[in-house]
């Protein structure tokens, strides 16, 4: 038999943090991944930082369904929601309009849908007001595509839960290449309180 | 002492080598279970299985090439997730045989602290965290992530690379 070979105390060639978050995905093609899992299966240096990636994935997934995020999503987020039973309260006012919503106790997600022709905008921005017209939240240059004819917005389900009855004004405008901003819509949410909390927040 | 000559040793008959390697390739085999089977528990079945067929391999001086000892057991985890993908508890016999008592328990998993987490995924450029929830809500593919952003596989995978290297900084900075 050939004799003992050294024992491995460090990791001269340690795997990139994200060639191992795309490794746990499973999104590398074989013949790269296959070396990584030679290496992993010898280097426990790279084996603690794989623990570390997979703990930062789980902790991703678990806020992202947890329903949390001020985000834009998908029709495939919603969809795979529902399919995993996830109960969700959507709202969709045209343009221009308004509508009465709530939230309550068992929800897991708030959606809205703002119908808009996004066909001509580059750069899109989302603005949160109160009727006040105080920005409160600016979601800059977010992800569009010219043919959706909607932004699919996941409110703060967290937010909601505790927010007091009062009226937001979500605003989605066009920048252009000079910063000029063009209305694509404008919607108004009358917000009800159903659950128990405090009368009113100061903005 | 290195995998090899432990390898080396329990061909001899050498029982506290035996519980070495075990110490040793358990947790690399949870890892590589982790990641193909996505559970837990499936993971652990997989650590039982393989180590049991490594020992019975090593016991038998099947192994010719020691030093390859990582290679080896790569292959046999490989092998091992076909079966237990075609049948749930095909190896309880040689479990049997050799009974658990030589699996460690797994190493503690790394806890985030979720709440800074949560702020420093909120802290991301929009698209960023868009492709944060698609990646991660489903494990939606680039492609998918692609048709619904309106630009391509590589940009997904640009932004989403940019993102996770971010939320890094942004979690190291707040630890």
């Amino acid at each position: 038999m050939p004799p003992p070979g050294p024992l491995p105390v460090d990791c001269a060639q340690p795997i990139d943090a994200a060639m191992l978050m795309d490794y746990w995905l499973g999104v590398l093609q074989s013949t790269v991944e296959e070396p990584i899992e030679e290496h992993l299966m010898g280097c426990d240096r790279c084996g603690d930082r794989l623990r570390e990636v997979i703990a930062l994935a789980e902790g991703l997934r678990a806020l992202a369904r947890s329903g949390a995020l001020l985000v834009v999503i998908s029709d495939h987020v919603v969809t795979r929601a529902e399919e995993m039973g996830h109960r969700i309260r959507q709202y969709a006012p045209p343009p221009g309009g308004s509508v009465q919503c709530t939230v309550s106790a068992d929800d897991d997600l708030l959606v809205a849908r703002l119908a808009a022709d996004l066909s001509s905008a580059d750069r899109v921005d989302l603005s949160w007001y109160t009727d006040q017209g105080v920005e409160l939240v600016r979601m800059s240059d977010i992800p569009i595509r010219g043919d959706a004819g909607a932004v699919i917005c996941q409110q703060s389900i967290t937010m909601a839960k505790t927010s007091p009855s009062n009226t937001l004004i979500a605003r989605l405008v066009s920048v252009d290449s000079a910063g000029a901003e063009h209305l694509l819509g404008e919607y108004a949410f009358h917000h009800t309180r159903t659950i128990p909390g405090p009368g009113e927040w100061k903005f | 002492m290195s995998d090899a000559h432990l390898a080396v040793r329990i061909a001899d008959g050498d029982s506290e080598a035996e519980a070495e390697v075990c110490r040793r390739l358990a947790p690399r085999i949870r890892l590589y279970g982790l990641r193909h089977l996505r559970s837990a528990s499936a993971a652990d079945d997989l650590v039982q299985q393989v180590l049991v067929k490594m020992l019975e391999a090593l016991r038998a001086g099947r192994l010719v090439e020691p030093e390859k000892l990582a290679q080896f057991t790569l292959g046999t985890c490989r092998m091992t997730v076909i079966d237990l993908r075609r049948t749930a508890r095909r190896q309880e016999r040689l479990l049997a045989e050799f009974g658990s008592d030589l699996i460690p328990d797994p190493p503690p998993v790394p806890r985030l602290n979720d709440g800074q987490l949560a702020r420093c995924v909120q802290m991301l450029k929009e698209r960023e965290r868009s492709v944060v929830v698609l990646t991660f809500y489903d494990e939606q593919t680039a492609g998918e992530a692609a048709g619904f952003l309106g630009i391509t596989e590589t940009n997904v995978r640009v932004i989403r690379h940019r993102a996770l290297r971010n939320l890094r900084s942004c979690m190291e900075a707040n630890a």
